[in-house]
Formats: structure tokens, sequence, C-alpha cells
């Protein structure tokens, strides 16, 4: 590692981040989950995924947002969620280019249903995705179990 | 899980790729699974298409509402431009100066601005058919975009200034 990459207080810049990110994941999926037919619609707005795909990643995106999120958030399985998290991040950013580069005025869907004027879709969005993505890619290279269940586990176990 | 322990402190990139995996499915699982216990389960499969219906971007100039009453309608300074049909502009008891059929989904044609910019009035005045959304209101709004300035409808359009002034026919 490079002098700037073992600074050791990344793994607690990460805490912050991975709650953040948990709670995040867990708060935009609750209007999915809430009204998956309005998820649906959001989805094929998006005018990118067959049709036979749209309906089966609307129920389930949502709950793997939840469980990456719970993961993140209770700090166990750190890295494997915050990889599901980059992954999710990384596939929302190349629906919302293909959107942006067709011009489609559109909601982006991301924290509430329909209504391109609630959350539309614009650069600002992507920036945004970005820097959520770079915040997962520093939790997943960063994190060590401070402040979380997995280091619960650790000190109770004996050596 | 494939590492040892409760945390992924020191696991593999790989071993870390696998168990995002094992997340993913999960969690996906977990989606299909509730949505068989709704009252109303999603299809899995998408019967019919989906009416996605994406906005046209909304013409934004600034168009002030005027009664149908106003004074400023028999004003021979004021540009009466229809937003109706020429068979419906032809019954309208103030005889428009323009007749600019508004299609809301095709931009007004430059010629038709620049005609509406030639007469040089003092003010600009709409005639729509007064609907939700009013076409009238949509027309000063887009010629106010188009920069012509001075744009103003008629509140509640044909209907309204009907009842006003009076059928023509």
């Amino acid at each position: 590692m490079t002098g700037a990459t073992s600074w050791r207080g990344h793994a607690w810049v990460a805490v912050p981040l991975r709650l953040y990110l948990g709670a995040l994941f867990i708060y935009a999926a609750v209007h999915k989950v809430a009204d998956p037919a309005a998820f649906a619609l959001d989805v094929a707005t998006y005018e990118i995924l067959p049709l036979v795909l749209v309906n089966l990643a609307a129920l389930t995106v949502p709950w793997i947002e939840i469980v990456a999120g719970a993961l993140l958030l209770v700090g166990w399985r750190v890295r494997p969620a915050a990889l599901v998290v980059a992954g999710l991040l990384a596939v929302f950013l190349a629906a919302l280019l293909i959107a942006l580069a067709r011009g489609l005025d559109m909601s982006c869907g991301c924290f509430a249903s329909q209504g391109a004027e609630s959350d539309p879709i614009s650069w600002r969005t992507v920036l945004r995705d970005l820097l959520w993505l770079a915040m997962a890619a520093h939790v997943a290279v960063f994190d060590r179990a401070h402040l979380s269940v997995a280091q619960l586990v650790r000190k109770g176990v004996p050596p | 899980m494939t590492t040892r322990g409760a945390d992924s402190v020191g696991m593999s990139w790989r071993g870390a790729l696998v168990e995002a995996a094992v997340i993913a499915l999960a969690g996906g699982a977990i989606g299909l699974a509730v949505n068989l216990l709704r009252p109303e389960p999603l299809p899995w499969r998408a019967s019919f298409p989906y009416e996605t219906l994406v906005p046209c971007p909304e013409p934004i100039g600034d168009a002030a509402p005027m009664l149908p009453d106003d004074p400023a309608l028999d004003d021979p300074r004021t540009v009466l431009v229809s937003a109706l049909d020429a068979a419906a502009s032809r019954a309208l008891p103030l005889p428009p100066r323009l007749v600019i059929p508004y299609d809301y989904l095709d931009e007004v044609p430059m010629a038709d601005v620049k005609a509406v910019a030639a007469v040089r009035g003092t003010r600009v005045l709409v005639i729509g058919d007064g609907q939700r959304p009013d076409s009238g209101e949509q027309l000063a709004r887009e010629l106010a975009w188009r920069g012509v300035r001075n744009v103003f409808f008629v509140q509640g359009g044909a209907p309204a200034l009907t009842a006003a002034r009076g059928d023509s026919r």
C-alpha cells in the first residue's frame, strides 16, 4: 500500500460511510417495496430492460438493496455488502447515462415513484451516484469492522 | 459463507465477490417470496408493455392571465391570437388576427412565432380552449419562451370569452 492508502484513519472514515450507505439503501428501497407496480413502471420508463425482466427487476432489486443496506448498517459481511451496493450503483449509473443520452425527461425513481418534477434525472444525479459509488468502494477497501456486529462476535470468540 | 469468522476483514476479493453474489441472490429470493405473500402479487413477467409516458419539455416562458371582460381585449393594439383550429376560431366573439392551432406534441413553427412578432402590437393575447391544461395558456407560454414579449392568455379560454361577450354565430 502507498502512504495515502495505508493511513490508519481510513478504517474509521469507513464507519460513517458504511452507516450512511446502509441507511440510504434501506430508505431508497421503502417506496419500491411498498408499491412494486409503480417501481416497475419506473424501471420500464428507462426503456433499457426487455419487458420480460421489468417486473423481475422491480421485485428483486429493492430487497437486494435492503439486505445489503442492513448488512452495512449492522456491520456484518461488510466487504461483500459494499460490493453489492457498488454493483447496484454501477447499474443505476449506466441506466442514468443511457436515459440522459436519449434526452428523456423523467423521474429517477430512486426515492419516489413517478413525477419528473420530484426527482428528475440530470447530471447532478450522475454525480450523486458517482459519489455514492466512491463511498461504497472506500468501505469495501478500508472497512475494518469497527463499531460492528462482526467486531462484537470476534471479541466474544475465544482465540 | 466462504471465509472464516463473522467479519469480512482480510477476506480475499474473490471470496467477497462470491459472497456478494450470495447476498444478491438471497435478496432477490426474499423479494420474490414477499411478492407471493401480497394480496395481489405482481406477476414475474408483465403481460402487456408498460404505457410509459415521458413528458415533453414544457415551454417555460411567462404569460399572464387576462379576464375575458378586460377592456384590453378591445384595444386595437392588442394582437389576438387563436390557439384553436380555423373553424373554432371563426366562431369566436372577437375575430383573431392570427390563428395558430396549438398542438401539444409539436413545437410552434418558427414562421408563426415570427408572424406574431411582425404584427408589432402592444401585447399579444392568446385565446385557447379553456380546458385543463388550456391550449391558450400553453401557446402563450411557448410564444413567451420563444422570445415574444407581453404575452397574455384569456383566462378560461374561448368558453369564458363567449360567455362574457356572447356568441358571434
